[in-house]
């Protein structure tokens, strides 16, 4: 019975925690389409500077994880389909897993570790010191001002640094091409774009997208959520990484069983 | 402008407040006519800062009104809401300073959301409030690299950039050495004096409070204790108002056995 | 609020009528810094008389126009403050870093 019960408090407490994520990121999303209309200036400079540290400085870490990923599929890959003597088979099988699933996958869990703890940490941080309680008293809207751009921030870099990680994917692949299947670097390449289609990378930024907008609710919910106290700012941390990781394969799930039925 | 209660800046009926279960405001009333000092007075975790925060909308009332500039703020929009934060300042207990932007910047930005001030213009008046607080020339250290004392000046110098009307200060000179708590007092005349503003300071120092008040409000536990002009409040006979005033210290528990059984987790403790 | 500039033999008056406050300070500064750096004028004597109320950005203003007015070695007066306004002066410690006259003609015939 009580393992019902917590089930039956875990649903609830669950939807009521979409709820919030829901809550918040409509009223970031009224921030950034309607609010400018009423008024309320975008703030493309914060967003700016969130996109260079959502962004550019995932770059290096973000590189080097594809690759190998990349190299780590055509290893696995190659495993397989050497026992049926389809080798060349090896490019197109690292194209379309990572444009379709991991080069969207591996970009939200580097951008996770990355901007989405920071993002609970940071706002968590403003809660317990007053900061937010400062920015409404001052007239700001502590969503506006804060959630806003980094909402535009990542639902704009996370496309981009997917694109970049889909690249690299395809890089660390290509070593295996060279080296361990008879590839040319050039003949790997041309394989890898013969056998992706445009619907391939569509849906991995469609996925990307989602993926931006899930983190950044999540994170700065944590952020809100966190009551008084420093560790409690630790602990928010902790579980918007988790909590992001969690929904993010959820979300995953839901696209990809999604653009499973729609291709057929 | 044409309301009559509006030479009440600030006006509180039956204010009540709690945090969950447990209530913190048990009915608080009084009104503060524009361009005077109210000192609120009492004792830690008496409901000071909860009452502040309740005044600037931060904190919902459970039940009561506040009335700001002759407006009930539970019933104005979230615009109207932020129409009349831009016209009042608070300067939080613990300062609540941006801690990712410099002083300077947290003076600022205020002025710099919210007026379509040249940046130069904006700059000069940063300098004069930081030096209206005695931080002239600390403009670019983050907070994080001022003492406890500095942060709450800072903290004052932000919450006058926009020259409000009304002036919220939570405990602005406490920990400050004494020569920089005066300073603050001599700020608080000349403010008032030079615009008028209406300010509310929560305050332990009784000297200061004999000094800057108009009127004082003593409250204990959540309960007005006494309310009356300063020289109402020196010659009041009243018990726990003398109590605050010459500094005596709470009673010892006086039943042995309550002692025993509160040290022992028995019996909640009766104070609260 | 109101503002009209007029000439006094080699000086510019600038006539101020009305509260200065956040929203119409940036048109006191541009009238003021327009005669200094454009018009180059010699003298430049702001009449306060009119005004009630002065906010930090009104005082901001005029310390612009006073810095202004040093490096482009022209003369920079006030007259006619009223009792808050010179009490905003003083709060900031600006009394004596202006040039302060009573009156019209004190300021026309100051040194
Ligand atoms: N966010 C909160 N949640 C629950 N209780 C609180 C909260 N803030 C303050 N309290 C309680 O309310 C009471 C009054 O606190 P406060 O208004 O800060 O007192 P003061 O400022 O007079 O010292 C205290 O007992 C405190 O424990
Ligand atoms: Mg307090």
């Amino acid at each position: 019975m009580a393992f019902f019960d917590s089930i039956g408090r875990n649903t609830v407490g669950g939807f009521a925690y979409v709820g919030g994520l829901a809550r918040l990121s409509g009223r970031a999303a009224y921030f950034t389409l309607i609010g400018p209309f009423r008024g309320k200036a975008l703030r493309w400079s914060r967003a700016f500077h969130q996109a260079m540290a959502v962004g550019v400085e995932a770059l290096p870490i973000l590189s080097t994880i594809t690759f190998f990923v990349g190299l780590i599929l055509a290893l696995q890959g190659a495993y397989e389909l050497r026992k049926f003597g389809a080798l060349q088979y090896v490019a197109g099988g690292v194209a379309v897993s990572m444009t379709r699933e991991l080069g969207p996958l591996m970009t939200a869990i580097v951008v996770i570790g990355r901007s989405g703890s920071a993002f609970a940490a940071e706002i968590g941080t403003m809660k317990v010191t007053e900061e937010i309680d400062a920015l409404t008293t001052m007239a700001l809207n502590p969503v506006q001002f804060l959630v806003t751009p980094k909402f535009l921030a990542m639902i704009l870099m996370l496309p981009c640094l997917t694109t970049w990680a889909d690249f690299m994917g395809v890089m660390g692949g290509a070593v295996f091409g060279v080296t361990g299947a008879s590839f040319t670097f050039g003949g790997y390449v041309q394989a890898t774009l013969d056998a992706l289609l445009k619907r391939d990378i569509i849906t991995g930024l469609i996925k990307a997208v989602m993926f931006g907008a899930v983190i950044t609710a999540v994170g700065c919910y944590e952020g809100f959520e966190t009551g008084g106290g420093a560790e409690e700012v630790g602990r928010s941390t902790t579980s918007a990484v988790v909590m992001s990781i969690f929904l993010v394969i959820i979300v995953d799930l839901i696209f990809t069983s999604l653009f499973y039925l729609l291709g057929r | 402008m044409s309301d009559p209660n509006s030479d009440k800046t600030l006006s509180v009926h039956d204010l009540r407040v709690r945090y969950g279960e447990r209530e913190i405001l048990h009915g608080i009333s009084f009104d503060v006519p524009r361009g005077e000092t109210l000192v609120i007075l009492g004792g830690s975790g008496s409901g000071k800062s909860t009452l502040l925060r309740t005044l600037v909308g931060l904190q919902p009332a459970t039940s009561g009104e506040v009335w700001i500039r002759g407006q009930d703020i539970a019933k104005m929009s979230e615009d109207e809401l932020d129409e009349t934060r831009k016209k009042i300042g608070l300067s939080f207990q613990g300062g609540a300073l941006f801690g990712s932007m410099t002083v300077g910047e947290n003076v600022c930005l205020p002025l710099r959301e919210h007026t379509q001030l040249e940046e130069s213009t904006i700059q000069i008046i940063m300098r004069l409030k930081l030096e209206q607080v005695g931080l002239a020339g600390f403009e670019n250290y983050m907070p994080s690299q001022l003492s406890g004392g500095m942060k709450k000046r800072a903290a004052v110098a932000r919450a006058m950039a926009m020259d409000p009307e009304i002036l919220f200060f939570d405990e602005p000179s406490a920990g400050l050495d004494p020569i920089i708590a005066a300073g603050i007092d001599n700020l608080i005349l000349k403010l008032k004096k030079a615009f008028r503003m209406t300010i509310i300071v929560v305050t332990h120092e009784l000297a200061s409070a004999f000094l800057i008040a108009d009127s004082m409000l003593l409250i204990n536990k959540g309960d007005i204790v006494a309310h009356g002009t300063r020289e109402e409040m020196q010659n009041s006979t009243h018990p726990r108002v003398r109590q605050f005033l010459d500094r005596v210290p709470e009673p010892e528990v006086a039943e042995e056995m309550d002692y025993l059984q509160m040290l022992t987790g028995e019996a909640p403790p009766k104070a609260l | 609020m109101n503002i009209v500039t007029r000439q006094q033999g080699n000086s510019t008056l600038v006539d101020v009528q009305g509260d200065i406050d956040l929203y119409n300070s940036p048109e006191v500064r541009k009238i003021i810094l327009e005669e200094l750096k454009e018009k180059k004028v010699a003298r430049l004597i702001v009449n306060l008389t009119g005004v009630r109320y002065i906010d930090s950005s009104g005082v901001a203003s005029l310390v612009e126009g006073l810095k202004v007015s040093r490096t482009m070695s022209s003369r920079f007066m006030l007259y006619g403050l009223s009792p808050a306004a010179r009490e905003v002066l003083e709060l900031s410690r600006l009394i004596r870093v202006f040039e302060v006259y009573g009156t019209e003609q004190e300021a026309l015939q100051a040194k």
